[in-house]
Order: structure tokens, then C-alpha cells, then sequence
């Protein structure tokens, strides 16, 4: 720069700077442990991220006489819900979140693998990317911010077939699909999709979003429900679960 | 074509660099000179939903979007003008689709010339199809598809090719949603980069072969994800300080395209160009405040500071108030190119070059990094170790983050959890060996088992 320069305070506001909590994320995190001395370590071991520790701790737990299965419930639960409770009010940022996921996954199939009892999920979705699409960073983030809200989650993957779509959601029974798309030619797919699932008889709630998807063409067909960002994807699972129809769910995420 | 690494810079200090004029401009299309003292628009769309149906409705569509632009060129008044395509799937994995496509356009491009004299030339951006289902294919089958698709549009009208390669992004996709600098290095600088070298020498050689232009790519796929993650000041998806070493690291990836045989002009997301040109002397495209119909971002006006097209990214044809989506859109880059070319006629560029930075540069780390003075900066350490692919990303994203410190320590604020990560990731690049053989083989055996859909062959490894 060679001659020029700037007070920027008088040019634009740094809101994140100016809004930032005061509370740092450890110590915003340390008022939502659960108190019980077992469960404890193992929800700080799922805010750090630390796989290993979680292991660790629901040993322990499990030696001091703890149910494996209702540890998911009791400490691998709470201690997620402490990451997205923080996440969901701008505390942590995502990465948080994934890595927490990570620990708390192994540590779910650690418990399953003490018992010879199955977990009950809060309710199963469906994932896939459109036909055609191969960006998949969506999907993966919508999967893993709903396996951390307690939905048993089916991922298609990417550059899913229509018709494949179809027979996940007969067979799955999902309480919701989900669709990522990038570009505007492959989310014409979704339409497809929905009309697939109609002539079905499939009346699923069918949460779009990514990319260049938009309400207004989310918004033309029957099941769709724009979903602006990946966050939206388990508030809205938890609508589904409360009993809120499609029209329900378009009033409250669409928007614009 | 033969791998040439960039060990020095183009020009002898930041300050030489401006926007419409580049140090080895490029001539292509109808009579255009891309950074030979003039800035150009470059408009950029996509066909609505409903046009993928059929390689006819396509074809159509196109013709329309390359009609009402070059219209509204003429009617308002501007002299010249880019054109770029980016395909759909369609028409990448049909080649003979994007070739009557381009064949379309350019027809249409060629009447407007010959009767107005409007300068303007194509690009098409094949899409990187190179992935199955459940991997990257880098190097097979769709490989041969996507040259194929290239060599059509080369034959058929398109005047520069481009591409935004995918390289590297299945380690990336899991590194930067981690917090992983060491694995965003080893994805774009590492892996990228070696599948920029493949993939560049085969399109330099279509480019040779019709005489068209090899124009370069750009690290969209990780650097732009690590943009659009990153999101606002108010959104907490990713540290803006994460993104902009995500992009620092981008610049050796995306220079590999000029190592292996391109010449310009880089393509309009790249916002690493300032970088590259710095290096390279080559003419970039930029975009920033008017791709608003594509994107937010937090650089608008600085990022104009050097290019030599201007771009809107692009943008869903269909009906606006003021005409047709493309029409609104290549006019506001017209007015923005028209703006840049008044201060070159008038010798102000450099007055106007530094208000677009400035009233940027300390919007956000990622615009203080990519602030011209800066990011030449970055170009340095990058050519310090030109000829060590890993070295080199290291090199940049280090550098990038000792800016930021020093931005930090003056007009630059930053959160706590800003610094919180910059700070974690200045230990992570400090704690990095220097040898780019144990990097990899470290790297390679971190990422081979946690990364499940990672094949190493992909890379030649």
C-alpha cells in the first residue's frame, strides 16, 4: 500500500468482534455438565472431542454397575447436547461439533458393544445428494449434526438415483428425507423425487437445501422444505418428532 | 508439456500491480487482449432447472443467455466482453453436448462482433466429473471423458478452458470440518497439487492442439468451501482465520496450472489470484461484489484491486425487473469494468486499486491476507520453495498467519476464538517437519485409515 490509509472504525463494524460472549466456550460448557460424578468425564470428553477419554470414562462407569445402553441416553447424550445446545447459540463453531460427534459415535458403539440390547433413537432420516451432484460436505454435515441431535441417520451418499431414493425411504420408514444439491440442473431431481414419493403414497417430509437450491423452488413441490442451513436439519427433525405437518414446517423454515 | 515451477516473482514489488493490465497479457477470441490495459466483464450463468432435461433444451437455453448478454453489451455500451459457461453434469459427460452447446454461443458471439465490433471471446469449464459414486476417479475412466468433453468444446467455439478440479478434496472435506491445518496442507497443497500437474499438462495439450487458450483453474473446491463454510462475521460454522489459511495454501495449488502450461486468465472464484499473478504476471479474473447473486463474501471491492476480467460468478437465468438475470448482472460488471477503465485512462488506477482494497482490508482476516500488498507477501514464500510442493504450502499458509498477527497487533480486530484458532494452528505449522517425504508418508498413513473414501492411487501414490 503506498499511500493510502484508513481509521476502519469509521468504515465498518466487526459485529462478531462487538457481539462476542464474554464467557469463554469451557466455561459456558463447565454450567451444563450433568453433576453426577460418573457421567461427567464422560460429557467433557465429548466437548473436548476426545474419543479415548470417552472410552474411558464409560469403563468406568460401566464397572461402577451403570447400564451400557443407558449411558448413551444419561452421559453420551448429554454431554452432545451440552456441544449443540453451545453451537446453537454461537458459542462453538461446527468443527467443534464434528470432532464431539466423532467421540460420541465411539463411544455409542462402544455401549452397543457391551449389550446385548439396541439404543432407541430419537427417529431415523434419510440422507443423500442429488442425481448427478457429487458435493457431498453438505450431506456429511447435515448427517453428522443430526446423528449429534440422537437420529439414526441412513446415508445414501452422493449422486444418488431417484429411484434408489425411493426404495430407501419404503424401506427405512424414515421420519424425514434429506436432499444437498449444488447446482440448479441436478436439485431438479428433488422434484422428481417428490413426485416419486407421492405416486407412492410416501407423504415424508423432505428437507432440501445446499448450494444453489432455493424456497422458491423447494417450495413447488408438495413435500419439499427449504432448509437454509445445515442446522436447520435436526430442529426440524425434532418438529417432525413434536407432530408438526409439512405445511407446519414450511411456515416456520421458509424464510423468505 | 513439461512441469516448469514458478521460483521467483513476476513483478519487483506489490505496487507494481494493477487491475486491467498484466505483465504478459493474453490474447483470445474475437480481438480481445485480456490484461493488455483494458478490464472486460465476464458473465457467468447457469440454465434454470428444467433446461437439463434434453441436450436440445440445453442448447436452447444457452442460446438465449448468449443473446440477451450480448444485447445488453450493445445497448448500454460496453466494448468488450467474456463469456463463460460452466457446464452442467450433462454436458460434461455427454461431450458432444458442451460442444453444440459452445458451437451455439460462439455463432451468436460472431454475429454481434462482425456487425457491432464488440471485442469478446468464450470460456467453457467443463465440470470435474472424475468421481464414482463412492470416490474420486482422478485418473480413470471419467478422466478420459472429461478430455474428451474438452477437446469437443475446443473444437466447437470455446477460446478458453478451464476447469475447477477436485484433487485433494476428499482428505480436505474431512480435515477443514476438524480443525485439521496439517491435513488441509497434505489435501491442497500435497494432493491437489500433484493432480493439478497430471490434469493441466493433458489440457495444456488440448489448448496447443486447437489453438485456443489454457486459462487456468482454481482451488473452489476446498478454498471456496472453506469461504462459503466460513460464512459471515455472525455465522460459527469456521474460524475466518482457518479460511484464509485454507486459502493461502490454495495459491501454490492453483499455480500449478501455469507450471504445467496455462497462461491465463485464472478463473473468476479464485480468489488466491492476486497471488498467483504476483508470481506469474498472468491476467486473472476475479469476482467479489457483484457475484452477490452467487455469494456472500467479505472482499467485494478489494478483491477488484488486481484483476483484469470482472465476474459475477454466476447466476440462475431467468426474469428480473431490469430484463433477464444475465442482462442485470453483465451490465453491473460493466459499469464496474467501465469505472476501473476510467482510471487507467486517466492514470488514477492506482488511487482507485487501493480504495478498493482499503475498504476492505480489515473487514475480516481473510481480506487483510488478500490485500495486494499482502498477498504478494504470500507469493514470496511461496516461490522461496517453488520447486517443493509441500514446502511451498507450508511456506504460505506460515506466512499467512504471521500477517494476520501482525493485522491482530494493529487496525485488524479479531475474536477470541479468531486467535483462539490462529493460534492453534500457528502451533500445528510449527510443529510440522521440514521434509516434504516424511510429510507425506505421514500423511498417508494418518489419512489412508481415517479417511475411508481416500485412494492414493488417485494421486499416483
Amino acid at each position: 500500500m503506498t499511500s493510502l490509509d484508513i481509521d476502519p472504525s469509521e468504515i465498518l463494524v466487526r459485529y462478531n468482534v462487538k457481539m462476542e460472549k464474554a464467557m469463554t466456550p469451557e466455561d459456558a460448557a463447565a454450567e451444563l455438565y450433568p453433576k453426577e460424578e460418573l457421567f461427567r468425564p464422560i460429557a467433557e470428553a465429548i466437548f473436548e472431542g476426545e474419543e479415548d477419554d470417552v472410552i474411558e470414562g464409560l469403563e468406568a462407569a460401566i464397572a461402577a454397575g451403570k447400564d451400557p445402553i443407558a449411558l448413551i441416553d444419561d452421559a453420551l447424550m448429554v454431554g452432545m447436547k451440552v456441544v449443540t445446545d453451545l453451537y446453537d447459540e454461537g458459542i462453538i463453531f461446527l468443527p467443534n461439533v464434528m470432532m464431539s460427534a466423532d467421540a460420541m459415535l465411539d463411544g455409542i458403539e462402544f455401549c452397543k458393544g457391551q449389550s446385548n440390547e439396541a439404543p432407541v433413537s430419537k427417529g431415523k432420516v434419510v440422507c443423500h445428494v442429488a442425481e448427478g451432484d457429487v458435493h457431498d460436505i453438505g450431506k456429511s454435515i447435515v448427517a453428522a449434526l443430526l446423528r449429534a441431535n440422537g437420529y439414526e441417520v441412513v446415508d445414501l451418499g452422493r449422486d444418488v438415483p431417484v429411484d434408489e431414493v425411493i426404495e430407501a425411504v419404503k424401506a427405512e420408514n424414515p421420519i424425514m428425507l434429506t436432499g444437498t444439491a449444488l447446482m440448479t440442473t441436478t436439485m431438479y431431481a428433488f422434484k422428481a423425487v417428490n413426485d416419486r414419493l407421492l405416486e407412492a403414497g410416501l407423504k415424508v417430509p423432505f428437507a432440501c437445501g445446499g448450494g444453489a437450491v432455493n424456497q422458491d423452488f423447494v417450495a413447488t413441490y408438495d413435500l419439499g422444505v427449504y432448509g437454509e442451513e445445515a442446522a436447520d436439519a435436526p430442529k426440524m427433525a425434532d418438529k417432525i418428532v413434536a407432530g408438526a405437518s409439512i405445511s407446519a414446517l414450511k411456515e416456520e423454515f421458509h424464510k423468505h | 508439456m513439461a512441469i516448469n515451477r514458478y521460483t521467483k516473482m513476476a513483478y519487483g514489488s506489490a505496487d507494481d500491480m494493477i487491475f486491467g493490465k498484466s505483465k504478459f497479457p493474453v490474447k483470445a477470441g474475437l480481438d480481445l487482449e485480456i490484461g493488455g490495459g483494458y478490464t472486460s466483464p465476464e458473465v457467468n450463468y447457469a440454465p434454470r432447472p428444467e433446461a437439463g432435461a434434453s441436450k436440445e433444451k440445453l442448447v436452447k437455453e444457452y442460446q438465449r443467455i448468449t443473446t440477451d448478454i450480448m444485447n445488453r453489451m450493445v445497448q448500454v455500451g460496453f466494448p468488450s466482453v467474456v463469456l463463460e459457461t460452466e457446464h452442467v453434469e450433462q454436458m460434461t459427460n455427454n461431450p458432444t453436448w458442451g460442444g453444440e452447446v459452445a458451437h451455439a454461443q460462439k455463432e451468436i458471439m460472431e454475429e454481434f462482433h462482425d456487425e457491432y465490433g464488440i471485442k469478446c471471446a468464450l470460456r467453457h469449464t467443463p465440470g470435474d466429473i472424475r468421481e464414482d459414486r463412492d470416490f474420486l476417479g482422478l485418473r480413470g475412466d471419467k478422466f478420459n471423458v472429461l478430455m474428451e468433453s474438452f477437446e469437443e468444446v475446443a473444437a466447437n467455439g470455446a477460446d478458453l478452458l478451464s476447469v475447477e478440479s477436485m484433487g485433494g478434496k476428499e482428505v480436505f472435506d474431512y480435515a477443514i470440518l476438524r480443525n485439521d491445518v496439517p491435513g488441509m496442507l497434505y489435501a491442497i497443497g500435497c494432493l491437489g497439487t500433484m493432480d493439478m500437474d497430471f490434469l493441466w499438462q493433458e489440457i495444456a495439450s488440448v489448448a496447443k492442439k486447437h489453438n485456443v487458450v489454457a486459462a487456468g483453474d482454481t482451488d473452489c473446491s476446498e478454498a471456496n468451501t472453506a469461504m462459503f463454510i466460513g460464512g459471515g462475521l455472525l455465522d460459527k460454522n469456521l474460524a475466518h482465520t482457518l479460511a484464509i489459511i485454507a486459502r493461502a495454501i490454495s495459491a501454490p495449488r492453483s499455480l500449478a496450472a501455469y507450471e504445467a502450461g496455462a497462461v491465463g486468465p485464472g478463473k473468476d472464484c479464485g480468489y488466491e489470484n492476486t497471488v498467483i499473478k504476483a508470481i506469474t504476471g498472468m491476467p486473472m479474473t476475479q469476482e467479489g461484489k457483484t457475484s452477490t447473486c452467487a455469494h456472500s463474501d467479505v472482499m467485494g471491492n478489494l478483491v477488484m484491486q488486481c484483476c483484469d476480467l470482472w465476474s459475477n460468478e454466476s447466476v440462475e437465468y431467468h426474469a428480473e425487473f431490469g430484463g433477464t438475470s444475465v442482462q442485470c448482472w453483465s451490465e453491473s460488471l460493466g459499469y464496474d469494468c467501465a469505472l476501473m477503465n476510467t482510471a487507467l485512462a486517466t492514470g488514477q488506477e492506482k488511487t482507485l486499486r487501493d480504495l478498493f482494497t482499503l475498504s476492505d482490508k480489515y473487514r475480516d482476516p481473510q481480506g487483510y491476507v488478500l490485500a495486494y500488498d499482502n498477498a504478494y507477501r504470500v507469493g514470496e514464500a511461496i516461490v522461496k520453495d517453488g520447486n517443493d510442493i509441500y514446502l511451498r504450502a507450508k511456506n504460505a499458509a506460515i506466512k499467512s498467519v504471521e500477517i494476520m498477527e501482525e493485522g491482530a497487533a494493529g487496525k485488524l480486530d479479531l475474536t477470541r476464538f479468531e486467535m483462539g484458532a490462529l493460534t492453534d494452528a500457528k502451533a500445528a505449522l510449527e510443529a510440522l517437519t521440514d521434509d516434504q517425504d516424511t510429510f507425506m508418508s505421514d500423511c498417508m498413513a494418518k489419512y489412508k485409515e481415517e479417511v475411508k473414501v481416500f485412494l492414493p492411487e488417485n494421486y499416483g501414490l
